[in-house]
């Protein structure tokens, strides 16, 4: 039956029974229709963003849906196509003066996509543990990639352009050595089981990343190593001066704790085939064992006794094995090995080392970071010069070299070397270490039928479809170097990454993920782009060098070099960081529009520069009028009057020109205004992290202040409170919060919080920490000591308001029913 | 409350006394201003120029401690003025004619003399909340804390019964109670006189009921409050106490009194989540979970029951309170006492992890309450998880009270209690000329420890301060932002001077907040000779400008 005050109408062909005096946007809502909307907030209707335009039939032009109360039998159509375009065309409107940057140029440059803006912010608050866990979410190699990383990220830090780059990688490298060094379990959560098993054929930083990630996803996974040890080139490629073992052990251990199978000392097409595994019940298998083949010295005595690879030297030492050395060696190859060879044949005493390369320094495939540290610890560059012939001489090898020169340019304009006739000389030394390149095979697979039918890229690799990871054998994927060559940690630990989400969906049979969309505001995608007023008033602040040991010391012996930021250095260079990226990135709904209707800023445009001063004046918030679309949610949503946006004009698009947002003596901080911004121009000043990758948790509780019982949303992350917000639809607050409420919960992670027991062990004595076993066994000595001698009212207990009814029940119970008193009281009277 | 939160926005008329609601009960004021923009006629009774009169109807000044002299006044003209709710007296109420005669002599005039306010204002304001259908009366510390306190109350009771405001929507005897949890506290039995549900400890019933839920014998004389126990341990009478999650150091009045006799303790353990002013003078710290780290449930003041649940983990091997209770009553063994030495039967040590809760959980202890209890027997964690619900909730499909005596009174009819005014204990004299008065501010809350802590807070707050008015400070030679040293009979701290006319002049106000400058140094431990609240709110001091 329909009552008096109730009628009939119809969104989109289905018929809605609503209350009348409500909008068609409302009555929209209610019946689980959403018409978009930018600037709605309940019970105001001030249509500005135009977005919620509906058809009503006989009506001639669309209507606000905001603004237009339901009426008997009306006939509303939310989504037509002119709806649509007509929506589309108000956000590309609004996005063109929308100034600022979804994500972080860091974030956006890092091949791993880490959340490096999310980190440093951790850092900046003292969150360790939660920095260290945010980018394990998508590296689980922190300590080693925070020790060898190319540094991405660091190329794009916009901080160049006011004076130096925020050293991003030491950051990474300090919180996974803080934890360690704090014993930190990060109790990382595993989904439940999915009843899969995955077979990992490498135990490198590929083999282990995927592990983990497939691990973590629930699936049984197996890793089968033919080192004796996990570590791949982690451990055999990269010298203990770079990565000490016992740090990447404990890195490795940590990954292992996911719960993964390990086989060590297993050799694929030796000790079991690919059919083999098959037959064990392996619903996938992944290829990462690394490039472990090595180009050989192609000239007359390349195959010298003496004559060593790179990649054999750097693992005898790591084994610990005897490697016979002269007083000189040369090392030939100017890739990322042949510098960490040569810094070893440093360390092992070798008086001269040389590194012999036809090219200029500056075209070394090494990282110049590395070519600087070989030549600090003094191995010496013979550059334009390459071996023609090693000769077994009088006492050591000749090493006959030719001098080279550039050629002419080719048709693509390289100017490949070329040698100078008749410019030959020798170089006397004792060793020849080769690193000419790496691949994945030296030869074609045999061993079984899947080892032959698997196809191989021209360069002896594991042929890899780049988006599914697949290999052409069904089931059979490949990552990491073994399919693109020797590369970085971090592009290895992405191409696994990517490949346990290939797999984990492959053998699940579950639709894979959408991929992270390309849609991001920004204020310039390289340098030249930004406006340096994006800048002003921002003063230079130098980073925080790194501190080392010297290298007269440090070439004495394998210990690191590097010595690691201390918590001071750390903070403080966290503090350099200019916070590009949005912090709204998980609520913007500008961007959700967008994306929504199809609207791509790159290609209709958005802001260039920016029209306003970044706003710090505010006690809570940080306001960034750059980013305010008019929507006046936060004015609308305000229950004090603390706050007017106004505009002085509006431009020809109709979009507002000198906005001001102002707040007035009225506002109490609660911070309502930010969680109604429908962009990021609003934002709290504590909430720095953004959310980027893994969501939020959000648990409902109660608030710890004052009796009104206010109904708190808290947003976790891990195990850190980043957020405190409240949902409009329950009671008693109804979205309400007052600041302490919004604001006054950072103390539960403040470092002042009593972490263990403490016990005075004599009368005027220090408290000093104690266990819980001898705590406990004090308070209750003491107490039945003192029921015993004086009576159970000798006794007393002093309850709290802020304990849970539980506890106070408990409590009271105790004293009662235990002790045999009824002194229990509380402070209802303070 | 007697009443909800929500039925705040129906109330016609409130008189709001003793409460800064805006700054103790940010959302409720805020109720209370949306009630106000609606046409709600707000009458706000208190010393200070507080944030509420700008919303109100009517804003009486009385002098602190005068409270129960204006509040029967209003009775007075509400009698004389024939506007009293005869009906509602007659079915609803006894003892009217001795209250009725008690009030008789507090006319206007007489009040006026008293309070400082005028007489035509306590008329008005009396024929305002007479003249309202519903009417609600709201109140906090400022009527509580003084030795007058209980009185205090009962006067309020009183014209509340008079104009027949309990039992519907918008009306009411409200406290608003100042602590998350305080309304629970007191639910739970952590009282000396009190068993869980508010039964006497010395009703023979009551406890013979309890005993069997406990399977104990239980102590039938009632112990001593927390603001007695201070002395008793001077006395040599208690010799060992347990404090969880209290901090009376800062909170209660005459600090230095606690102070000395919490050090002359045989035995002190203290439970906290920060190592308090309390909890240095202990012998044994134990570090607890905050409420973000533990599951249970709060009783807020509208009596709703809602949950509060674990969202991160305790820092270190902190642990919840209800874990380190069970634990210690695991070790208590005592030979003379019941033979079960758990607290719980379904206390079992399934878990040895530092992280991991000691059982009974949370919703087991819950469930026994509920059992201690008829008014929470209808509620259970399944049932919260759907949302608050507010006691009396007798059986499970009971929908929770929203608003309490809607059938009548408990007691058959409400009683009307004649009050007679007494000022406060201590008055302001040549030697301590000025009246102190306590409270909070809106960005700080009891004695900072959890708020001191949250960084945007405390940059927002300006820190401790001392209210002077202008006449006051043009006498002493005080201006804004001096540094002001102020002493009472008990003690003296130093901070800043704020000269507003917010306090009248005679009077000056300091938040209790601040450790550096903590005003419970000065207050004064006289108590209430019935429920033993101390008077905070009003003692002598003397101001001075620091040189």
């Amino acid at each position: 039956m329909l009552l008096l005050s109730q009628m009939k109408i119809t969104i989109n062909d289905s018929e809605l029974t609503v209350k009348s005096g409500i909008t068609i946007l409302e009555a929209a809502k209610k019946g689980g229709i959403a018409i978009p909307t930018l600037c709605y907030v309940e019970m105001v209707s001030d249509s500005s963003c135009e977005l919620c335009m509906v058809e009503v039939k006989g009506m001639a032009e669309p209507v606000k849906a905001c603004a237009t109360k339901v009426q008997k039998g009306m006939e509303v159509v939310t989504d037509s196509e002119e709806l649509k375009t007509h929506r589309k065309d108000r956000l590309e409107r609004l996005a063109k003066t929308h100034f600022g940057d979804c994500k972080a140029p860091c974030n956006l440059t890092c091949p791993g996509q880490i959340n490096v803006q999310g980190y440093i912010a951790h850092v900046a608050k003292g969150e360790y543990e939660e920095a260290l866990r945010l980018v394990m979410e998508r590296n689980p190699f922190p300590f080693s990639v925070g020790r060898v990383c190319p540094r991405f990220c660091e190329t794009r830090c916009r901080r160049i352009l006011v004076d130096e780059p925020v050293s991003i990688n030491h950051l990474k490298r300090f919180v996974a050595d803080w934890c360690m060094t704090n014993k930190v379990d990060l109790k990382l959560g595993r989904e439940s089981n999915t009843g899969k098993k995955i077979a990992v054929i490498g135990g490198g930083p590929s083999g282990l990343t995927a592990a983990f990630y497939l691990s973590k996803k629930g699936n049984d996974v197996t890793v089968i190593e033919a080192m004796p040890k996990l570590g791949g080139m982690l451990r055999y490629g990269l010298p203990e001066y770079k990565i000490p073992r016992n740090v990447l052990d404990y890195e490795i251990n940590a990954i292992l704790r996911m719960g993964i199978s390990v086989r060590l000392s297993q050799r694929w097409g030796t000790d079991f085939t690919l059919r083999d595994l098959q037959d064990q019940g392996f619903d996938a298998m992944l290829i990462t064992i690394g490039t472990w083949a090595d180009q050989p010295l192609e000239v007359p005595g390349g195959t010298l006794p003496k004559v060593m690879s790179a990649r054999k030297l750097l693992k005898n030492i790591a084994e610990g094995n005897p490697v016979e050395l002269g007083r000189r060696a040369a090392v030939v190859g100017g890739n990322n090995i042949a510098m960490e060879a040569a810094r070893s044949l440093i360390r092992e005493n070798v008086d001269e080392v040389t590194i012999i390369y036809p090219r200029a320094q500056t075209e070394m495939p090494a990282n110049q970071r590395n070519i600087r540290e070989a030549e600090k610890d003094g191995v010496q560059f013979l550059l334009m010069a390459s071996p023609t012939q090693v000769m077994e001489g009088a006492r050591g090898l000749d090493l006959e070299l030719v001098r080279m020169k550039l050629g002419e340019p080719d048709k693509r304009g390289l100017r490949l070397p070329e040698a100078i006739p008749g410019s030959t000389n020798i170089l006397r030394v004792d060793n020849v270490i080769t690193s000419l390149g790496q691949s994945a095979l030296a030869v074609p697979l045999t061993g079984g039928d899947l080892e032959e039918q698997l196809e191989l890229t021209p360069k002896m690799g594991i042929k890899a479809n780049p988006r599914t990871s697949l290999t052409n054998l069904d089931g059979i994927f490949a990552a990491g170097d073994a399919t693109s060559g020797p590369r970085s940690v971090i592009q290895a630990v992405v191409s696994a990454r990517r490949a346990a989400e290939n797999i984990h969906v492959h053998v699940n049979d579950i639709a894979k993920a959408a991929g992270e969309g390309r849609f991001n505001f920004t204020r310039g995608k390289s340098f030249d782009n930004v406006d340096l007023k994006v800048f002003d008033g921002i003063n230079v602040k130098l980073r925080e060098k790194m501190p080392e040991r010297p290298s007269e010391r440090s070439t004495q012996d394998f210990d690191e070099v590097r010595l690691g930021f201390t918590e001071t250095m750390a903070r403080k260079e966290a503090g350099r960081c200019l916070s590009c990226g949005c912090t709204a990135f998980d609520r913007c709904d500008l961007k959700q529009q967008c994306l929504d209707h199809g609207v791509d800023p790159g290609k209709s445009g958005m802001g260039k520069k920016p029209r306003y001063k970044l706003e710090h004046s505010h006690k809570t918030l940080l306001v960034d009028r750059d980013k305010c679309i008019f929507c006046k949610r936060c004015q609308n949503s305000c229950k004090y009057d603390a706050l007017a946006v106004s505009a002085t004009s509006f431009d020809t698009l109709d979009n507002p020109l000198d906005i001001s947002i102002h707040f007035n003596e009225k506002c109490v901080n609660c911070g309502k205004c930010v969680d109604n911004c429908s962009t990021g121009a609003l934002n709290k000043k504590d909430a720095i992290v953004p959310i980027i990758n893994e969501k939020l948790r959000q648990v409902k509780t109660t608030c710890p202040y004052c009796g009104t019982g206010c109904q708190l949303l808290l947003r976790v992350k891990g195990d850190t409170l980043m957020e405190v917000t409240a949902d409009p639809d329950v009671g008693p607050n109804y979205g309400d919060l007052c600041v302490k409420g919004r604001f006054g919960h950072s103390f539960i992670h403040h470092g002042d919080r009593l972490s263990t027991p403490l016990v005075r062990r004599r009368k005027g004595g220090p408290l000093d920490p104690a266990s819980w076993e001898e705590a406990l066994d004090f308070v209750a000595g003491a107490f039945r000591c003192i029921i015993d001698e004086k009576g159970p009212d000798a006794l007393a207990g002093l309850s709290s308001a802020r304990c849970t009814n539980e506890e106070n029940y408990a409590f009271q119970k105790f004293f009662r029913a235990l002790v045999g008193t009824n002194n229990v009281d509380h402070c209802a009277r303070y | 409350m007697s009443n909800d939160i929500a039925g705040i926005e129906d109330c016609d008329a409130m008189l709001v006394i003793g409460s800064n609601t805006t700054v103790t009960h940010p959302i409720i004021g805020l109720r209370m201003q949306k009630a106000a923009k609606n046409g709600s006629a707000i009458i706000v009774a208190d010393p200070r120029r507080i944030e509420l009169v700008d919303n109100a109807r009517l804003w009486l000044r009385q002098r602190p401690g005068s409270d129960a002299a204006l509040v029967n006044s209003m009775c007075h003209v509400i009698l004389r003025d024939n506007l009293a709710d005869e009906s509602f007296i007659k079915e609803h109420t006894e003892n009217f004619a001795p209250f009725s005669a008690a009030v008789a002599e507090c006319t206007p005039a007489w009040a006026a003399e008293i309070t400082g306010v005028d007489e035509s204002a306590i008329e008005e304001a009396a024929h305002i909340f007479a003249t309202a259908e519903k009417a609600g009366i709201f109140y906090t510390m400022g009527i509580t804390q003084h030795t007058s306190g209980t009185d205090n109350v009962l006067a309020l009771a009183n014209l509340a019964l008079i104009t027949g405001n309990f039992g519907k929507r918008g009306a009411g005897l409200n406290p608003l109670r100042g602590q998350n949890n305080v309304q629970g506290a007191s639910d739970m039995g952590c009282n000396q006189a009190f068993l869980p549900g508010y039964q006497r400890v010395d009703d023979d019933g009551a406890r013979r009921r309890f005993e069997e839920l406990w399977s104990t014998s239980l102590p039938a004389k009632p112990g001593l409050t927390a603001t007695e126990m201070t002395d008793a341990i001077l006395d040599d009478r208690i010799a060992g106490l347990w404090i969880m999650g209290e901090n009376p150091v800062l909170s209660d009045p005459n600090s230095d009194h606690v102070r000395k006799a919490l050090a002359k303790l045989e035995f002190l353990v203290v439970q906290d989540i920060f190592l308090t002013d309390t909890a240095e003078l202990a012998d044994v710290v134990l570090p607890a979970a905050a409420f973000a780290e533990k599951d249970g449930t709060f009783t807020n003041t509208e009596r709703r029951v809602q949950r509060v649940r674990k969202a991160v983990s305790p820092p270190g091997e902190a642990r919840d309170d209800l874990s380190i209770i069970n634990l210690i009553s695991a070790r208590m063994h005592l030979g003379h006492h019941v033979a079960q030495p758990q607290l719980f039967s379904t206390y079992t040590n399934r878990c040895n992890n530092a992280s991991c809760l000691t059982p009974p959980f949370p919703a087991e202890v819950f469930d026994e309450i509920g059992q201690a209890w008829p008014f929470l027997a209808g509620m259970s964690y399944e049932r919260l998880e759907k949302g608050g619900l507010q006691w009396p909730c007798p059986t499970d499909d009971h929908p929770g009270t929203e608003i309490l005596h809607a059938n009548g009174f408990s007691r058959g009819k409400a009683l009307f209690s004649p009050v007679t005014w007494k000022g406060p204990s201590e008055l302001p004299d040549d030697a301590y000329p000025l009246v102190l008065t306590t409270g909070r501010v809106l960005y700080q809350y009891h004695t900072g420890t959890m708020t001191r802590r949250s960084e945007l807070i405390e940059e927002a707050d300006l820190g401790p301060y001392v209210e002077i008015n202008p006449a006051d400070a043009e006498k002493l030679g005080i201006a804004d932002g001096d540094i002001i040293q102020a002493t009472s009979r008990r003690g003296s701290i130093s901070l800043p001077a704020q000269v507003t006319e917010r306090v009248d002049s005679g009077v000056v106000f300091i938040p209790f907040h601040y450790r550096e400058a903590a005003v419970n140094v000065l207050t004064n431990d006289a108590l209430d000779p019935v429920c033993k609240i101390p008077e905070a709110k009003v003692c002598a001091v003397r101001l001075e400008k620091r040189s």
